[in-house]
């Protein structure tokens, strides 16, 4: 069984801005606060296309496993590495990102999506980012027999989560924001 | 619950040795993104030599096996082009 979840939220900043934005969101380390289950970032790979303007990368990100404590006693730890992509298109102004839980897979499976777009209605001013997130408790694991459950508690933790990352998005856009007025005034 | 927090501790710092490189490379790489990236230029890439120390020690420190693959890996993992519509074909 597969449970997606999608949500929408509008930055009223240009995408040039909340796409560094994004990339500073694990980064920075005045946010390791907030964003507490996000353990490590690393950058692994990153390829510039010259010619067509695109930027590749893969990330490694490890993360508390979200969810509660009982599933991390049932398989015996509680974090979890996954692997982030991300294209950036400079000429066509989009952003995507794809990130997928490649431990623990034997009991769940994990896919978040994210795109920023400039806002059709405000191109050069805001940012329209869609995210869309997939959960699926794979059937024959020690989960499985809970897995409804499971399921509902990880989205309920994905969802408080993502509402604690645009908060962090909106404060490096802010910070930002004055930044670039700073060096232009 | 708590017991097994300090085998936790080990695995998460299993790349800390590359801590300042990392944040050397992510500094860098995010002026350059946000400064000359995102305004066009994007002919040259930059922080080359930051990029190499970092990616060395990594290689030296990322044991963990399920993450050294994707260093040597060239293709990108489940990014879809042709995704354009963002409301693509609903999932349920």
């Amino acid at each position: 069984m597969v449970r997606a979840y999608t949500q929408e939220y509008v930055y009223k900043h240009p995408w040039e801005r909340v796409t560094s934005a994004s990339w500073r969101k694990f980064v920075d380390p005045e946010n390791k606060r907030i964003l507490s289950h996000i353990l490590d970032v690393d950058t692994l790979n990153r390829k510039l296309d010259p010619e067509s303007g695109k930027l590749y990368t893969t990330r490694a990100i490890t993360v508390h496993t979200p969810g509660p404590w009982f599933i991390s006693k049932i398989i015996g730890q509680d974090i979890c590495h996954c692997v982030e992509s991300t294209v950036v298109d400079g000429q066509s102004r989009s952003m995507q990102l794809s990130s997928q839980n490649i431990s623990l897979q034997k009991f769940v499976e994990v896919v978040e999506k994210i795109r920023y777009d400039p806002h059709p209605d405000n191109p050069n001013e805001w940012t329209i980012c869609r995210q869309e997130t997939s959960i699926r408790i794979k059937p024959l694991s020690a989960l499985a027999s809970m897995a409804e459950k499971v399921e509902q508690r990880c989205a309920e933790r994905f969802v408080q989560n993502s509402a604690k990352g645009r908060e962090v998005m909106e404060r490096i856009c802010k910070y930002l924001e004055a930044e670039s007025r700073g060096i232009s005034l | 619950m708590g017991d097994n927090k300090t085998s936790r501790s080990h695995t998460r710092s299993s790349t800390s040795p590359c801590a300042h490189l990392r944040s050397a490379y992510h500094n860098c790489f995010n002026r350059w993104y946000s400064e000359k990236f995102v305004k066009g230029e994007w002919k040259k890439e930059e922080c080359v030599s930051e990029w190499q120390k970092y990616r060395a020690c990594l290689a030296e420190h990322l044991d963990d096996k399920h993450l050294s693959r994707f260093l040597e890996a060239d293709t990108l993992v489940n990014v879809d082009p042709n995704n354009q519509s963002p409301y693509g074909p609903p999932h349920s």
